[in-house]
């Protein structure tokens, strides 16, 4: 008898992601319990699908391997077999791959009423582009999220990282999750089809709204709040920065954000600033009247802060009521970060990868007081886990499944 | 409606409202009690631009979609009676520290008493740790939690992403929470507590940035462990938003760099792209690096709209950059009737769509879009159903 009480313990996930969305969503229902089987092939092993790969490891976690060869019939035989006791099977292929494949939602509906289908295509479903290949930069430029993140006047920034990736992957949790309640009430699994372009799209609700009721455009406000007022609110430099030898643009800097939410907290600020005089003036005291001189305000404060250690300046707005905080990167999160540290965060997988020594892990950030889940079994290689799977889920056996591995099926 | 009566009490700020949003929209009954003097968060711009008297704020129409909104005055016995009946109906409760009424509802007793309840706790950093009483709006929450320093680029500071983006993290995250522990609670009947901190939410989304430091010398770059913030251009080197003619354009050589590379022949541009020495395994960096030069300087001459609906034909995955008037005339999102129609106080305008398209072999099921609402119009629903006059 398991003992594993974990919230999605018994549930039997089908993975034909790939790369981050895809990958995102799985992680996360593995680490709450649920037996996450992730399909992939030496074919398609290449880039981020190579289970050695760095990214191939970051989202991967937690999920048993199962090689299939989907270019033979044999091979869509054991998929589709697979899918009759599935309670989820997800991918995110672009739109009616596995519907070619001969395990779609309504070949296997008829079969497995039960299954849970959920689509993650970057187009959605259906529409003119439902066929556009896309990636998170692709989804950031169509969804408005790049021409929005930036400074006004300047070439487009966007964000830094791909954030509708995993974006997609939380929503895509989402919906198997709404899908089980949904199947628990009517015993029907349902389809669900999302596009990772309207996840996007989504994200800038409040600004559509503004369009279609006031007819007002949403442009980029750098770090200003774009509807509401609060002076000084931005990152601002500080001394401290690391040695750069080879002099790359931007590495080691330093830099604090501090946002005066209010006009006590700018009163607070001041504190902390010791009064200067450019701060005491009257017409500062209001978030109307900063506004008025935001760009001489913050040039002051600039001024001030370069000469502040940053985490030093941070401790002490918070000691006194202004929200401040450390631009942190990377190294500052795995090395200094002491709440990331008493979280345990950042965790080594404790059963080290036989080819590529140590991995690690980011913990799940749902802390379950009755059935924790800080379980972390390490990214497995491909068909590591053919023999296990085949026989805990369609009770193949070893016989069997040697004679797929021969015949090719299972690589 | 996928969950249709599940019954949630919304006590959300900020950092969890877009979870509750999340379960509202996916047709859960949410109820969202507010203070007299109204809900905080219905001052957040943008306003419908009308008169005082009538203005609406378009922030909390959106993050506050399909609630059931309820006036509670906890310095009353009536108002606090109203509360605990309301509670003791809940399969769920989402919870911000210090936001109304969070208190008040003494979870804790609440939990033990009903051992089925679900109640996800969210705070800035978690509940211990010299950090946990510390302030953080967006703004802060993501420089602190390692979003910042990746957006920018050198001529700028570090930048947030626009509006609420750090927020939507932390709150999908309350959804996830919520419907797991539902799960659970539908296997063996055990409700739980779950605690979401919104800087580890954060510090979980970041793509590269932890794999960078973790695999350092696997990935070899000059930047070593942190790559600092870099405009447009992609971790990879292999992905950026390059001028062209009206407008601008994400562009990127991969997932075949092949397919780029006859089309850049076709159109006799390819340069050196062609040198053999650009095959090799070990020169993968150079190639992109000079794939990258040849782009920008070809798509500066190219119509964006014209070179992004060519390379899709292609399967080439360039993005156009679109504003956000452009994102709202979208033909992919009219084609699938995305955006639907939303009542704000009696003003019906369009809003965004669902994330999602549920569907059985019938057909699609339609989430909710319920009218917006000012702060007690659904009380004497609410009472009803807790049994209590409206008078």
């Amino acid at each position: 008898m398991s003992h594993d009480n974990r919230p999605l313990t018994g549930l039997r996930v089908l993975d034909f992601t790939h790369v981050l969305a895809g990958p995102f969503a799985t992680r996360i229902l593995a680490d709450m319990g649920a037996d996450v089987v992730k399909i992939n092939s030496a074919q398609r092993a290449v880039g981020a699908q190579d289970p050695k790969h760095p990214y191939y490891l970051m989202w991967n976690r937690n999920k048993r391997a199962l090689a299939l060869n989907l270019t033979t019939d044999e091979g869509k035989t054991v998929a589709r077999e697979l899918c009759l006791q599935a309670d989820v099977v997800i991918d995110n292929f672009s739109a009616g791959v596995l519907d070619r494949w001969g395990i779609g939602y309504k070949a296997i509906h008829e079969h497995n009423p039960q299954a849970i289908y959920v689509q993650m295509s970057g187009m959605g479903d259906g529409g003119p582009w439902s066929k556009f290949v896309t990636y998170a930069p692709t989804i950031h430029a169509l969804a408005g999220l790049t021409h929005t993140t930036g400074v006004s006047g300047r070439e487009d920034i966007g964000i830094g990282f791909s954030y509708n990736d995993h974006q997609a992957g939380l929503h895509g949790a989402v919906a198997v999750l709404a899908a089980l309640e949904q199947r628990h009430r009517t015993g029907i699994g349902h389809r669900v089809d999302i596009s990772q372009f309207e996840v996007g799209v989504n994200f800038l609700g409040p600004s559509l709204l503004d369009y279609f009721a006031n007819g007002t455009t949403a442009r980029p406000v750098g770090n200003d709040l774009p509807y509401d007022a609060a002076v000084p609110h931005g990152c601002y430099p500080c001394k401290g920065a690391s040695p750069n030898p080879d002099n790359i643009p931007g590495l080691g800097e330093r830099w604090i954000a501090i946002a005066c939410m209010t006009d006590t907290q700018w009163s607070a600020l001041k504190a902390v600033m010791n009064h200067p005089q450019w701060a005491e003036k009257k017409e500062l005291d209001s978030v109307e009247g900063r506004m008025a001189h935001k760009q001489t305000l913050e040039q002051h404060l600039g001024n001030w802060t370069q000469d502040q250690e940053a985490y030093d300046l941070m401790a002490r707005c918070q000691a006194a009521g202004v929200p401040a905080g450390v631009v942190q990167d990377g190294a500052d999160l795995l090395e200094r970060d002491p709440q990331l540290a008493g979280a345990e965060f950042a965790r080594p997988i404790e059963d080290v990868h036989p080819e590529l020594g140590p991995t690690w892990s980011d913990a799940l950030p749902i802390h379950f007081a009755k059935t924790p889940c800080n379980q972390y079994q390490r990214v497995r290689a491909i068909g590591e886990d053919n023999a296990a799977v085949l026989q805990d889920w369609l009770n193949m056996s070893a016989a069997e499944v040697a004679k797929k591995q021969t015949d090719g099926v299972l690589e | 409606m996928p969950l249709s009566g599940v019954r949630v009490i919304d006590l959300t700020d900020e950092r969890g409202i877009y979870g509750a949003k999340l379960l509202a929209d996916l047709g859960a009954d949410v109820v969202r009690p507010e203070p007299p003097e109204g809900d905080p968060l219905r001052q957040r711009g943008p306003l419908t631009a009308t008169d005082k008297a009538t203005e609406a704020s378009l922030w909390h129409a959106f993050f506050a979609s399909n609630r059931r909104f309820f006036t509670l005055d906890l310095g009353t016995a009536s108002g606090l009676e109203q509360f605990d009946q309301l509670l003791l109906r809940a399969d769920i409760v989402l919870t911000c520290d210090n936001a109304f009424a969070v208190k008040e509802a003494d979870l804790a007793k609440r939990s033990a008493q009903r051992p089925e309840l679900i109640v996800i706790d969210v705070s800035s950093f978690g509940t211990s740790g010299p950090w946990k009483d510390y302030l953080a709006p967006d703004l802060v929450a993501g420089a602190l939690a390692g979003a910042a320093a990746t957006t920018g680029d050198i001529d700028t500071p570090p930048l947030k992403g626009f509006g609420e983006l750090n927020f939507m993290v932390s709150g999908a995250y309350v959804a996830i929470a919520a419907l797991a522990a539902l799960a659970k609670v539908r296997k063996d009947g055990q409700g739980q507590r779950a605690e979401i901190s919104v800087h580890e939410c954060i510090a979980s989304c970041l793509e590269h940035v932890l794999m960078f430091y973790w695999y350092a010398e696997t990935m070899q770059r000059p930047e070593g462990k942190v790559l600092p913030r870099r405009g447009a251009l992609h971790w990879s080197d292999a992905y950026a938003v390059m001028p062209a003619q009206n407008g601008s354009i994400m562009v990127t050589p991969t997932p075949d760099f092949d397919t780029q590379l006859m089309w850049l022949i076709e159109e006799g541009v390819q340069e050196d792209l062609i040198d053999p020495k650009y095959q090799e395994p070990e020169n993968l960096r150079l190639r992109v690096e000079r794939s990258m030069q040849i782009l920008r300087a070809w798509a500066a001459g190219k119509d964006a709209r014209e070179l992004f609906l060519q390379a899709q034909e292609r399967h080439c995955p360039y993005g156009w950059v679109l504003p956000l008037e452009a994102v709202a005339e979208n033909p992919q999102l009219a084609a699938r009737d995305w955006y639907r129609k939303l009542t704000i106080n009696g003003q019906t305008i369009t809003a965004p769509g669902a994330a999602y398209h549920f569907s059985n072999t019938e057909g699609e099921i339609e989430l909710p879009l319920n009218p917006h609402t000012a702060a007690a119009t659904n009380a004497a629903a609410i009472l009803s159903d807790l049994g209590w006059s409206a008078s």
